[in-house]
């Protein structure tokens, strides 16, 4: 297979922002993603969700077009789009055909430095926010894996993105705005492209675009502990849901391929450990896994089952089993398949142009430059066996965050 | 540019393909036709049971060869289990199609063994037990009963607990050998593929399965408006779901449906969306198409705070007796076009999407549609061939169900 290394570029605005492209000469596409240090730990410490609140609200009219109007024109170009915050970003995302672009990219301007914030769609912003907080007791899932980053990370980190319902409600217009301003600036915001692009003409784009805006960055809230160890919620829901979560290198460490790789024995395909031992053998469960998740500072691996309330116990048991054993490493053939696994998993999101507008945004915030599919697939084939089984072994999972929630407690083996 | 093709074994096992040269992935899946809705009550769940067994082993491999040998490929591969039909998939790279094919075809000749097939009747009702906790899903397999009624859409997917239970492997083989056959299934590829060498793979791997005639059952369907509302005081929101008649996977009608449930009820900009999302009223609110083999719906659907439950439900009726009064504008057919038509190219950038794209329009319809030539028909959809679409499909009789805490 021909493997050309993909043609990347980064610039940087004089007012902080950072655009980084890829052209993928394949495909008709183009992707981009423009992403603010404004997401959920950027939030007011009372005023937790108001990123996410904002996310919509800026859509509802910017520049001199209202609401309608700015929905028309992104419509008649065909963009499918996202707008949402996480913990670090608040970020727009547009896919597209890739000559539209030039005609969408003013329109992102408009909503990250000209929003309306029109007084009458505030409410409906805000009673959205709060139905989609209370929509999470239906959602037992997405609900654990709520409560376990909140109980496992320390705060700001942890915050629930989505918000906290009595913040929400105390909220008013005149503070939103003005935290429009403080949080929307181009100070360590990332502009991701990916797609049949030319980087010059996007560049002059951006420039044209974004070169006027300015502003200082938004500081983020300030740090406080992790809660830790065990938490159960009683609900009285037909599977009790089990999350775990403990502690793993930074992704910025080269030591995180060791980690990610250690996840995939865990957890890659269908032939992994947890789904093979827990599942398949036992039948104790449906859904069982474990993945690997960064911030900047802290990585983590975070790991989730659902049972009926009978065989939660074993569940449990059997899950900490797999992880604690680990430790004793793994084998030749298993580190081969985790390999492979995760370097097919380059080329298939190599494909897609709005996956690869996501991975140089990751890229730039973890590690300060973007990485080519190339870079990618070496990275995974450099590590030895024993580079593994050492980490592995220095890293041992000893104490971990456990949730669940569920009509009774189950017991933690520690 | 992509290229189509399309072989016959000589047990009629149809072997067809998309080419994609700037693709360098492949995409490869078996589709049965069958699912929930060849089913008989006693055998409930059975197509998606079995959909599980496929993985459990055959005679030269047990499941766990199964499983490691796709993750020593690097495949992402799976499988589900629809009213329609049962499909089996893996994305690869290139190299890897000789022994990704030998797995998967394998894998359609399964051992089904009674301790496999007893164990795995634990998964199953754990993943009964997981939709027992999604409401949306509660709301969709109950509002499927209270419109098609005796009508085998109205099947369970996953069956129940007590369908399940009682489940036999003896059941599930008489199943498996009058549903997977050629005849009754396609395999299907899009991608970095060389045909002639995915047909002598075939040939090589299914050349020897017996050949089957399976003839699916198309009853009338006898909707009748009604509302029928489920309490569950646990829940903390309000569900509605609406359904009625409109065109099948086979109507050349579906460009215009598509383009008509855009309109209303897009994520974006739709007219639910105005009227229940923008002014905060719904967290959810969708309309879109429920295309089958032989008929087909209109879905629409919408969460709320249950204090807004009446008036979510009266804004959904207002809007779609709106748009069968009045149509739609010139102004918006121009913007779903260009929005689908858009998700349609993006799409198509992908060989997983084609690949099953292609797999739904043989099983259907028998034929290979490029995406262009389905750009052209979205193309022709006008306010006069949406005005045609809803005087055979005049959005009633409407079946309206809802899920929630509250008495109605």
């Amino acid at each position: 297979m021909n493997q050309t290394a993909p043609m990347m570029r980064v610039d940087r605005l004089e007012n902080g922002l950072t655009l980084v492209m890829e052209h993928m000469p394949d495909v008709q596409s183009a992707a981009m993603v423009l992403a603010i240090m404004g997401g959920a730990s950027f939030d007011p410490e009372h005023g937790v969700g108001s990123g996410n609140v904002l996310s919509d609200w800026i859509l509802r009219g910017a520049g001199d077009r209202d609401s309608r109007a700015l929905t028309a024109a992104l419509d008649s170009l065909g963009v499918q789009r996202s707008c949402g915050v996480d913990t670090v970003f608040l970020r727009f995302s547009a896919s597209m055909l890739a000559k539209k672009l030039p005609e969408v990219m003013p329109l992102v301007a408009d909503i990250f430095q000209r929003a309306q914030l029109p007084d009458d769609a505030f409410n409906a912003c805000r009673d959205l926010a709060v139905g989609q907080i209370d929509a999470i007791e239906d959602e037992p899932a997405q609900k654990l894996n709520i409560l376990l980053r909140q109980q496992h990370l320390p705060s700001p980190w942890g915050r629930p993105t989505l918000g906290v319902k009595e913040h929400l409600t105390a909220l008013s217009a005149a503070d939103l705005r003005l935290d429009y301003r403080r949080r929307f600036t181009p100070d360590g915001a990332i502009l991701s492209i990916a797609g049949r692009i030319s980087f010059d003409q996007m560049h002059d784009l951006a420039e044209k675009c974004f070169g006027s805006w300015t502003g200082p960055k938004a500081a983020m809230a300030a740090p406080g502990p992790a809660p830790g160890g065990s938490r159960h919620v009683h609900q009285e829901t037909n599977q009790v849901q089990i999350g775990l979560a403990f502690d793993a290198v930074p992704e910025r460490e080269p030591e995180s391929i060791l980690a990610m790789l250690a996840v995939n024995v865990l957890s890659g395909g269908m032939g992994a450990r947890l789904f093979s031992e827990i599942r398949e053998k036992q039948g104790l469960c449906y859904a069982v896994h474990a993945g690997y998740q960064s911030l900047r500072t802290q990585g983590m691996i975070l790991g989730y089952a659902g049972t009926v309330p009978e065989r939660a116990q074993r569940t449990l048991d059997s899950f900490i089993h797999e992880l604690k054993k680990i430790r004793d490493g793994i084998s030749a053939d298993e580190l081969e398949r985790a390999r492979i696994g995760i370097k097919s998993r380059v080329v298939m999101n190599g494909e897609s142009s709005s996956a690869r507008a996501g991975a140089l945004l990751h890229d730039m915030y973890h590690l300060g430059r973007p990485r080519s599919l190339d870079e990618l697939r070496r990275r995974v084939e450099a590590p030895t066996l024993t580079d593994v089984n050492d980490y592995l072994c220095a890293h041992p999972v000893e104490r971990f965050t456990l949730l669940t929630i569920g009509p009774a407690e189950l017991t933690t083996p520690n | 540019m992509s290229t189509f093709k399309h072989a016959k074994l000589p047990n009629n096992l149809d072997v067809i393909a998309e080419v994609m040269p700037t693709t360098k992935t492949a995409a490869i899946g078996f589709m049965v036709k069958t699912g929930a809705r060849d089913e008989v009550p006693d055998v409930s769940g059975v197509s998606h049971f079995l959909e599980h067994m496929m993985f459990k082993g055959t005679a030269r491999r047990t499941a766990a060869d199964i499983n490691r040998e796709f993750d020593s490929l690097g495949a992402r591969n799976n499988a589900f289990t629809s009213n329609e039909v049962t499909c089996y998939w893996a994305q690869i790279l290139p190299e890897y199609l000789a022994p990704a094919l030998d797995i998967l075809a394998d894998m359609m000749r399964p051992a089904l063994r009674v301790e496999d097939f007893d164990m795995e009747k634990n998964v199953i009702l754990e993943e009964i037990s997981l939709y027992l906790d999604k409401p949306g899903h509660i709301l969709y397999e109950r509002i499927m009963e209270d419109h098609f009624g005796s009508h085998p859409l109205a099947n369970s997917i996953l069956g129940s607990k007590e369908s399940i239970t009682a489940l036999t492997q003896q059941q599930m083989r008489d199943y498996f050998d009058r549903h997977y056959g050629p005849g009754n299934m396609v395999l299907a590829a899009a991608g970095q593929i060389d045909f002639d060498e995915l047909v002598e793979l075939a040939h090589r791997a299914c050349g020897q399965w017996p050949s089957l005639a399976v003839q699916r059952r198309y009853p009338a369907v006898a909707p009748a408006a009604r509302r029928h509302h489920i309490r569950d005081e646990k829940l903390k929101r309000h569900y509605l779901g609406t359904l009625c008649p409109g065109p099948s996977s086979q109507d050349m009608d579906r460009f215009s449906a598509a383009i008509l449930a855009d309109v209303v009820g897009d994520h974006d900009g739709s007219r639910l969306f105005w009227s229940l999302i923008e002014p905060g009223l719904a967290e959810e609110a969708d309309f879109s198409t429920f295309m089958h083999d032989g008929l087909g719906s209109f879905f629409g659907y919408a969460s709320c705070d249950p204090a807004k439950a009446a008036l979510v439900e009266e804004t959904m009726i207002k809007e779609l007796s709106h748009v069968r009064d009045d149509g739609v504008t010139e102004d918006e057919i121009a913007r779903s076009k260009t929005k689908i038509a858009t998700s349609t190219v993006l799409s198509g950038e992908l060989p997983l999407g084609r690949m099953r794209n292609l797999c739904s329009q043989w099983i259907y319809n028998r034929e290979f549609r490029t995406l262009e030539e389905d750009l052209a028909e979205l193309e022709k959809v006008s306010t006069q061939s949406i005005k045609l679409l809803l005087s055979k499909y005049p959005l009633s009789p409407l079946t309206i169900t809802t899920l929630g805490p509250g008495d109605n």
